[in-house]
């Protein structure tokens, strides 16, 4: 018998993006590069902004598929930073867009997320990408 | 149909079981201390996997599961093996995971012991590329596991996150 898969809410994370860098096709695939110049995330143990800089690197694979791979920082409301990656599969045939999130932190009061995996389920909406971030229990 | 944001207050985050998998490992090489922690690599002895939708067995070659054991305690795993299904259609499966737990469940599992795998955390993220159109749903999922690092190799229990 297996147990499922337990989670647990982490936050929302809303980004702003600017225009999107269409690189074009490469050897991997058709690169478009997402530059991340803003946003907020929220949830019971976090929140505060996204700073400018960051970005999403999205590949578009031969079977219409994307690959992303965000780095993006987090500054919380009482001034930590963390940097925040994810990799993850977007497919808007099947309305399927998941996240891999990573953190990494150096501010004690955060360093629960240098110890934990996460899986995002995202939704892109015409103000930007939104993604619920769940910790895996 | 709500936003993102009532779906986050509701809690939910979907999964369906992919399969168990049955690791063996085989010899530990410790690469030692290096700059960010203490690095060892634990060749797969091969391994079985079985799920409602695929099946088969690890193979040994190039299945490589790479350890890091960072300053604060975590291990940081990264595993790379070939899964090979019982209809011959090869899977390339890499998985990032954390392992980290209460120093004695930790140093009894070093010493061998079998562990209630409550008792500490052991979480991988499995992605998977293949080439082979019975499985080319794999490649376009994510997936979670939960480990339970037994005496003689891990048993990942991954599921599918719809």
């Amino acid at each position: 018998m297996t147990a499922p898969i337990e989670s647990r809410p982490l936050m929302v994370l809303h980004l702003t993006t600017s225009s999107t860098q269409e690189i074009g096709a490469t050897p991997q695939g058709t690169l478009s590069i997402f530059p991340i110049i803003g946003g907020s995330f929220e949830g019971d143990r976090l929140r505060g902004k996204v700073l400018a800089g960051g970005g999403d690197w999205v590949t578009t694979r031969a079977d219409g598929t994307m690959t992303l791979d965000l780095k993006v920082t987090l500054e919380t409301n009482d001034g930590g930073f963390i940097h925040m990656t994810f990799t993850g599969v977007r497919d808007d045939a099947n309305r399927y867009v998941r996240t891999l999130p990573r953190f990494e932190t150096a501010a004690p009061q955060y360093a629960f997320l240098n110890r934990l995996l996460a899986v995002g389920v995202g939704e892109i909406r015409p103000e930007g990408p939104v993604h619920i971030i769940e910790e895996i229990l | 149909m709500g936003t993102a944001d009532d779906r986050f207050k509701e809690h939910e985050m979907n999964t369906r079981l992919l399969m168990m998998m049955h690791v063996a490992v085989g010899g530990l090489s410790n690469i030692g201390a290096v700059p960010h922690g203490t690095r060892r690599t634990a060749p797969l002895g091969g391994g079985t996997f079985e799920g409602p939708r695929l099946r088969g067995s690890i193979l040994r070659g190039g299945s490589v599961d790479w350890q890091l054991l960072r300053s604060d305690g975590v291990l940081e795993m990264d595993l790379r093996c070939t899964l090979q299904t019982d209809d011959g259609a090869l899977i390339a499966m890499s998985s990032f995971g954390l392992r980290h737990g209460p120093a004695d469940v930790i140093a009894a599992i070093g010493r061998g012991e079998v562990v209630d795998p409550s008792t500490y955390y052991f979480r991988t993220t499995p992605r998977f590329e293949t080439a082979h159109a019975s499985y080319s749903f794999l490649n376009r999922l994510v997936a979670v596991a939960t480990g339970d690092r037994r005496p003689d190799g891990p048993i990942y229990t991954v599921h599918e996150v719809l």
